[in-house]
């Protein structure tokens, strides 16, 4: 569903590149988390998914589609076909949760009818039945969250994708929102979640793959947020090696990190 | 559906920046003012010309009692005099350059006065010996004026040879002038509009930048995103046009048609039904500029 080919993003001459060769492929119905420090590159991945960035070298596939080869006026049909979430909801304040919602639907040409008879089931997806009508600034925080992700699930877009969207929530909400995430990608939404928050990651043992400065250190199925096996450039070594949960990760002595995508499809 | 939100994303912009866009009305307003009075002098010109050059003639005129013209040394142009001339504009050397014309006694000027300075007390101050008689000449070709005015002008009994349509053209050139100036302010004040159109544009755009950033994220196209911008500018230049137009009908209804004609009614003023071929010049003008202006700016604030 989406595929990196060696891809290398450099925002600035001067300054390290953002991504590095990232070689990644992310099936269709998979559910990735993207982890790493705050600016190893894990927005600058999801942006070059949608074609908001160019990517420097390399080629990046969406739905089997170089998006290089996207004419600018065909951007819009690629969106269509990727929702989105943020860390900080970006409700539109003015608008109730219904509206918030159509919005979504209003801008794309969507009839008022389907819009009557979609909006309300997919509040129901994410847990918001019966709040159609308060307004943002009555809502809790994951309450937001919520309205986020049914506006980006709306118009049932192949692949979900979420940049910290758990980064302002406490941990009780932030399970919440996994709980949707997870309920979203049950019904085939290819889901990829940016995040630096262990606990999730550690409780929902999905993939995993951790960047450093840019660079895919680690892609390993139904993983910890911390690896369990030893990383090249990586000073510290694990006593242990054989605690982690996944016996199919790469052979502790080798210490190359492995591609092991959709095997838990 | 789609109309209908772009409709509504257009007036919920015109109401969130209505200071702005009533600036952007006014400005419009004033500039196509200007541009629209230079287009109605042009007409205004047209207009006389049409009037004016069939009827304007070259006039010889006669000596008078006070005339101090070498011509004029022996007073009052005789009859004598007045035959020869007659004789003169006859005989083919000249006639071939004239269509007709005609003697206009001092009685003759004396009524002519009358009729053109009804409304003026001038005319109770002024009586038919004070006016000089003349030579109506219709000229086949205005142009060959210099011809008669050298033929005539040294003869016994003439006071001098007029070209009315130099007058007139001197009159057309201040009226020229006049528009070249109108067009000049309009131009600055197109500049003034232009500027203050991608202002708005820009500042609706930065005020709308949530919307427009979920739009751009769930695949709306760049049509929906961009034209409710382009659109409001539209609106708001449209709408100064058609008070500009209305203005100019104004100006012709009631300046002109009511007192000008009236101060001067042998003048053929513009009918307030010809200032309406500007009107739709004026409001396409004012839609291209704000079209041109709006996208200019969109293309830089407004990435899709
Ligand atoms: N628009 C940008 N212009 C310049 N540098 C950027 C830009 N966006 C990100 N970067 C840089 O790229 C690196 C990766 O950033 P980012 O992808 O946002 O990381 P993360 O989301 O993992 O925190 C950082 O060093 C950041 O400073
Ligand atoms: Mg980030």
């Amino acid at each position: 569903m989406i595929r990196f080919e060696n891809v290398t993003k450099v925002y600035d001459q001067t300054a390290r590149p953002a991504l590095d060769s990232v070689n990644l492929e992310i099936d269709r119905g998979e559910f990735a988390f993207l982890v790493g420090a705050s600016g190893s590159g894990k927005s600058t991945f999801l942006r070059l998914v949608l074609k908001e960035d160019r990517a420097t070298s390399g080629a990046v596939y969406v739905a089997g589609q170089n998006v290089a080869n996207i004419s600018s006026w065909r951007v819009p049909r690629l969106r269509r076909g990727i929702g989105v979430v943020f860390q900080d909801f970006r409700l539109l304040p003015q608008k109730n949760v219904f509206a918030n919602v159509a919005f979504a639907m209003q801008v794309i040409g969507k009839s008022r009818s389907i819009i009557r008879d979609t909006v309300p089931e997919v509040l129901k997806t994410v847990g918001l039945e019966g709040k159609e009508h308060r307004m943002p600034h009555e809502l809790s925080g994951g309450e937001q969250q919520r309205v986020a992700i049914a506006r980006a699930v709306v118009n049932r877009p192949g692949i979900l994708l979420a940049d910290e969207p758990t980064g302002n929530l406490d941990p009780t909400t932030s399970m919440g929102i996994m709980g949707v995430l997870d309920k979203i990608n049950q019904n085939g939404t290819t889901v990829v979640m940016a995040t630096h928050d262990d606990d999730i990651v550690n409780e929902m043992r999905k993939r995993v793959v951790e960047l450093r400065n840019g660079i895919v250190i680690r892609d390993e199925a139904r993983a910890l947020y911390t690896s369990m096996m030893p990383v090249v450039g990586q000073s510290r070594r694990f006593k242990d090696a054989s605690g982690r949960p996944d016996g199919s990760a790469a052979d502790p002595g080798d210490g190359v990190a492995s591609t092991q995508s959709g095997e838990e499809l | 559906m789609r109309l209908a939100f772009i409709l509504s994303e257009i007036g919920s912009g015109l109401r969130r920046n209505l200071s702005m866009v009533v600036s952007v009305i006014l400005v419009t307003f004033v500039s196509l003012t200007f541009v629209g009075a230079a287009g109605m002098l042009q007409l205004q010109i047209n207009q006389m010309k049409g009037y004016w050059y069939d009827k304007v003639q070259v006039a010889i005129f006669l000596c008078g009692d006070g005339s101090t013209a070498a011509g004029c040394a022996t007073g009052t142009a005789t009859p004598e005099q007045q035959e020869n001339l007659r004789t003169l504009l006859e005989s083919p050397a000249v006639a071939q350059y004239i269509n007709d014309f005609q003697f206009e006694s001092k009685d003759d000027a004396y009524k002519h006065f009358k009729e053109q300075f009804s409304n003026s007390p001038i005319v109770d101050s002024v009586t038919p010996d004070q006016l000089p008689a003349s030579f109506r000449i219709n000229m086949k070709d205005p142009e060959k004026y210099q011809i008669i005015s050298e033929t005539f002008s040294s003869q016994p009994g003439v006071e001098t040879v007029i070209d009315q349509r130099q007058v007139l053209e001197r009159l057309f050139s201040v009226m020229n002038a006049a528009s070249l100036v109108a067009v000049i302010i309009a131009g600055v004040m197109i500049v003034c509009a232009i500027l203050l159109i991608a202002t708005t544009i820009r500042l609706s755009a930065f005020s709308r930048r949530r919307e427009t950033g979920i739009m751009r994220l769930v695949g709306a196209s760049k049509t929906v995103i961009q034209l409710p911008f382009i659109l409001e500018g539209v609106i708001a230049a449209v709408i100064g046009a058609a008070l500009a137009s209305g203005t100019l009908w104004a100006v012709a209804h009631f300046f002109l048609g009511e007192y000008m004609s009236k101060q001067y009614p042998d003048t053929a003023f513009i009918s307030p039904a010809q200032t309406l071929i500007l009107a739709p010049a004026l409001l396409g003008l004012g839609a291209t500029l704000a079209g041109i202006s709006s996208l200019l700016t969109l293309r830089r604030y407004l990435r899709v």
